[in-house]
């Protein structure tokens, strides 16, 4: 016979489509009596569950919905009850008196008191008072909050009073990202031991959720806090999933097998906006990218010898502001972002719309005004259209940006332009974080840093206060986080006076001065406010809301108020018994089938749900074709087994 | 013969892994960046902290003799000190959780290339130019150019956003913990599926065109020849003469192939979200978590030592030539 390989190829062929029906019956597994979970996918991973050691978005809600803030977010961010049900400020707005919920208890039961808020708010106080300073407990993003609301001391004298002075009359204190944590737990830790502690999970919290269960890089899973002493939401169980990349998790809303998709890219988000089903949120992020000028020498001139900005241009105000003139904030926005995010203006991001100015002296995109400020800043021309700095030499600028955002190179592009219609010519050249997170620091961190760029692309991200912004344009920031070398004694009074500032509408005043101060002076180009792109499913969930109202995203904002609005968007049918029968029934089919069995109400589905409503016969036909195939092979091996023995009879 | 054979290749991977264990010390000391400030990405960091981190994790001491004793005296311990990343986990706990998914993606997978591709790749090399070896050959080529990614994202968009057969990506369902094994088990295997399917191709591409020209070089053979001449029928010919031979080079590269798909599999494990080794070092590389990159850029090079000295040891028994 020729082909010996038929009779293997058939048993290969047999072998996988036993696996084929072994997997098959797996496709609708039989998930009965199913816990209502809300699944969540996001790019990014969960770091910690230790909520002093994480340094991520996701972690934050991970605490959040775990641990209680003694005062929480509401819709629009506005202080709300958290671990503390009322609050009271003493008459010389100094101390705050907080009243802590009456009969609240922890998840396994133990009555929540004062003594575990003051407790949890000790730890950061003694962070703030220790010798390694502010920003040392755990990995120092909580107790900077404490400082900033001025807060020296806290007091419990008893089970449901904390007493908190301050050291001014401003309210911050209301916005403090501090979780209170169990102190029958945790009681033996300090603010130095904290931080490595093993927050392994299931937590015990007072929030709306407790983490039950982590597997690293995969997922969290959240169970109801039945002892919560808020709205009971719909979710039974909340899952964030983990994805490495944000393609897969686009298919996977799209299949209906998360319901809330965290971070995808303009491309993807213009591809979702046709499943009816799903719904695309662009939120206003609070941060921005930037073009950080290096400055150095700025106020204090000073140099640095083999390092430093490679032309005292950048030291002048006006050659900044000419920068500033010849970039296209919009065409980056449309080109680059899709269309995704705000043109950059001053250091508050418009998400904060309490304390966002636009600025007095706006600088609009205009070339040919560029050119005209630089000509008479004393910035000519050589014979070839080079610009010249006042020492008569070139300006040849470097640029530098991490490799963490796709849409870095391609904002490098459109700059690199814009400024040869200058006469400068601009090289970019990209790092890693780390290596760019230390290029751009100054003798002041260490003497091997030497600060050698002149433009440093990248972006920040902030706290709900106004006042971290502020921070890296302060002379103090010099040589930790300031990233322009930027020293104005000015700015820094300003910076100084808005904590100090006894009423919002003072702040809000002292606030618009610094955002104008830093725009006129131009030691950071603001390119964008970035977006939040985040898409979710309304089959399964109803009640989504956006925090803050008008600009933000249903989850990964502040607090946990979105998960908590969560409904059954089933519950609103007029007849609910039909309705409950469908979800119910839902379950039991394939997880992408549920997509279509519940929205009943909801009209009929696009195309994706058609098709997988039509499956079933799919299925069954290619079951077939399996048996079928198995039932072939086996009767060529017998043939070929007959035929082999004839072979080895030579 | 064989027993000083084995000694000395024994030998020679012990020198190798040695030398990895100082090299590896070396390159993750001369990359650019602080540990403590990947440690503390912190704007309100001081100078204090700083020190104080350093001390905590001994980056204050000289890099020799200091740093690099301690580095010896840990690792020979299997001691490869704790992830940046996941705060307070040492990196064995880290690599041993990704190791298994791994395992379990990529032995079934290989076992699924070798048979099919080996099988393919002599039928395409014992028929060369039939149209059944265009189809092998094409096809194979296709998959061997196309890296597991490209291959996975159809499949995911097929398979699984559009059919709806597959879950997208994962290795569990979240939250079936409680359910019965069985359920478990289904539940693992739909999951298994698509990522199986999209390694298995990539390296059924590779496998069957190494076979089939080691299927065509064989055919050249006198003992081919002569085997032919005693009036054998061809498929004999093929399955006892040029087969066995065609292996040896085979499995020499498969055994490589074995160490390197440990590393090979990340833009696969990356695509479909499967928690094992690949996903960690690219989260290890993204977060800068050195500790973890270096324990896994240990465990890579010893596999690939160990494979090497496994495919030497076999060979030495395959063809008794390579003995002597």
């Amino acid at each position: 016979m020729r082909s010996f390989l038929r009779g293997r190829q058939g048993r290969t062929l047999a072998g996988l489509g036993l696996a084929m029906v072994l997997v098959m019956p797996a496709a609708a597994p039989v998930l009965a009596a199913d816990p209502v979970t809300l699944r969540v996918g996001s790019t990014q991973d969960l770091d910690s569950l230790n909520p002093y050691s994480t340094l991520l978005v996701v972690g934050y809600d991970a605490f959040q919905l775990t641990y209680n803030l003694l005062v929480d977010f509401g819709p629009d961010l506005e202080p709300v009850p958290g671990f503390a049900d009322k609050w009271e400020r003493a008459a010389d707005g100094k101390s705050w008196s907080f009243h802590i919920r009456d009969g609240m208890t922890w998840s396994d039961g133990t009555p929540a008191t004062a003594a575990d808020a003051c407790f949890s708010w000790q730890l950061g106080i003694d962070a703030i008072n220790s010798k390694a300073g502010i920003g040392s407990l755990g990995a120092g993003y909580l107790d900077p909050g404490l400082d900033e609301a001025k807060v020296t001391a806290v007091e419990c004298p008893d089970d449901s009073t904390m007493i908190v002075s301050t050291e001014d009359s401003s309210e911050r204190v209301l916005q403090t990202y501090m979780p209170i944590i169990p102190k029958h737990i945790w009681g033996n830790e300090t603010f130095e031991t904290i931080g490595d502690a093993k927050f392994d999970a299931p937590l015990v919290g007072t929030g709306p959720y407790t983490v039950a269960e982590w597997q690293t890089g995969q997922f969290a899973r959240f169970v109801r806090n039945e002892s919560y002493w808020g709205n009971q939401a719909y979710p039974d169980e909340i899952v964030i999933q983990f994805f490495k990349s944000a393609d897969p998790m686009i298919q996977a809303l799209k299949a209906g097998e998360i319901d809330y998709a965290r971070g995808g890219n303009a491309a993807q988000f213009d591809d979702l906006k046709s499943d009816p089903n799903i719904v695309t949120v662009a939120g206003a992020a609070n941060g921005w990218t930037q073009l950080a000028f290096n400055t150095y020498g700025t106020g204090t001139g000073k140099t640095i010898e083999d390092g430093g900005p490679s032309t005292t241009a950048l030291l002048d105000p006006a050659f900044r502001r000419a920068l500033v003139m010849a970039v296209d904030h919009q065409t980056l926005v449309d080109r680059v972002l899709g269309g995704y995010g705000e043109v950059g203006t001053t250091i508050v991001p418009p998400v904060l719309t309490q304390w966002h100015v636009e600025p007095t002296n706006p600088l609009p995109y205009d070339p040919a005004a560029a050119i005209a400020a630089l000509e008479a800043a004393g910035y000519p021309t050589d014979a070839n259209g080079n610009r010249l700095d006042k020492d008569g030499k070139k300006i040849k600028l470097r640029m530098y940006f991490p490799g963490s955002d796709d849409n870095y190179p391609k904002v490098a592009q459109f700059i690199q332009e814009w400024y040869k219609a200058l006469g400068i010519e601009l090289s970019a050249e990209r790092r890693g974080s780390a290596t760019l997170g230390e290029l751009v620091l100054p003798p002041e961190a260490g003497k091997k840093y030497n600060a050698d760029y002149d433009i440093e692309l990248w972006g920040w991200a902030w706290g709900i206060d106004p006042g971290g912004a502020l921070g890296v344009f302060t002379c103090d920031s010099i040589g930790n986080s300031s990233d322009s070398q930027y020293c104005n004694p000015k700015f820094d009074e300003l910076q100084q006076a808005q904590f100090d500032a006894a009423t919002n509408e003072e702040r809000h005043a002292i606030l618009a001065e610094a955002q104008n101060l830093i725009y006129d002076e131009a030691p950071y180009d603001i390119l964008y406010y970035d977006a939040n792109l985040d898409a979710y499913r309304t089959d399964k969930f109803a009640g989504w809301q956006n925090q803050p109202t008008a600009n933000g995203t249903p989850l990964f904002t502040y607090g946990t108020l979105g998960y908590t609005l969560l409904t059954d968007p089933n519950a609103v049918v007029a007849t609910p018994e039909p309705s409950a029968g469908a979800s119910a029934a839902a379950p039991s089919d394939a997880p992408t089938a549920s997509a279509t069995a519940a929205p009943a109400a909801s009209g009929d589905g696009g195309g994706d749900t058609s098709s997988t409503s039509d499956s079933t016969p799919i299925l069954i036909v290619i079951g077939l074709l399996i048996i079928a195939a198995i039932v072939v092979a086996y009767g060529m091996s017998r043939r070929r087994k007959a035929s082999d023995e004839d072979d080895d009879d030579e | 013969m064989s027993g000083r054979y084995i000694v000395q290749k024994i030998a020679q991977a012990i020198v190798t892994i040695i030398a990895i264990v100082l090299l590896n010390f070396l390159l993750f000391r001369m990359m650019p960046g602080s540990p403590e400030r990947i440690l503390l990405r912190n704007p309100y960091l001081t100078q204090e902290k700083v020190e104080q981190v350093r001390a905590d994790w001994g980056l204050d001491k000289p890099l020799f003799p200091d740093q690099f004793v301690g580095y010896v005296k840990a690792t020979a311990a299997g001691d490869l000190g704790y992830s940046l990343q996941f705060r307070g986990q040492s990196v064995v706990d880290v690599i041993e959780s990704h190791f298994w998914p791994t395992m379990l993606l990529l032995i079934p997978a290989e076992v699924i290339a070798i048979i099919v591709g080996l099988t393919a790749g002599s039928y395409a090399g014992w028929r060369r130019g039939s149209g059944g070896d265009k189809v092998a050959s094409g096809t194979s080529l296709i998959l061997y150019s196309m890296p597991y990614f490209v291959i996975g994202m159809p499949l995911i968009i097929i398979f699984a956003a559009g059919l709806g057969w597959f879950p997208t990506s994962g290795m569990t369902t979240p939250g079936l913990s409680s359910a019965s094994f069985l359920t478990q088990l289904f539940d693992f295997l739909r999951h298994l599926v698509l990522p199986l399917a999209a390694i298995s191709l990539g390296l059924i591409g590779g496998y069957s065109i190494i076979m089939r020209s080691a299927i065509i070089e064989t055919r050249s053979e006198d003992y081919v020849t002569t085997a032919r001449a005693k009036g054998l029928k061809d498929r004999r010919v093929l399955r006892q003469h040029a087969f066995p031979n065609a292996m040896l080079p085979m499995v020499t590269i498969i055994a490589i192939q074995l160490g390197y798909v440990v590393a090979g599999a990340i833009t696969a494990e990356v695509v479909f979200n499967w928690p094992g080794l690949g996903t960690l070092t690219v989260d290890a590389l993204e977060t800068r978590d050195y500790p973890v990159l270096q324990g896994v850029f240990l465990l890579l090079s010893v596999t690939v030592v160990v494979a090497n000295l496994g495919a030497d040891l076999i060979y030495g028994r395959l063809d008794p030539r390579v003995r002597s």
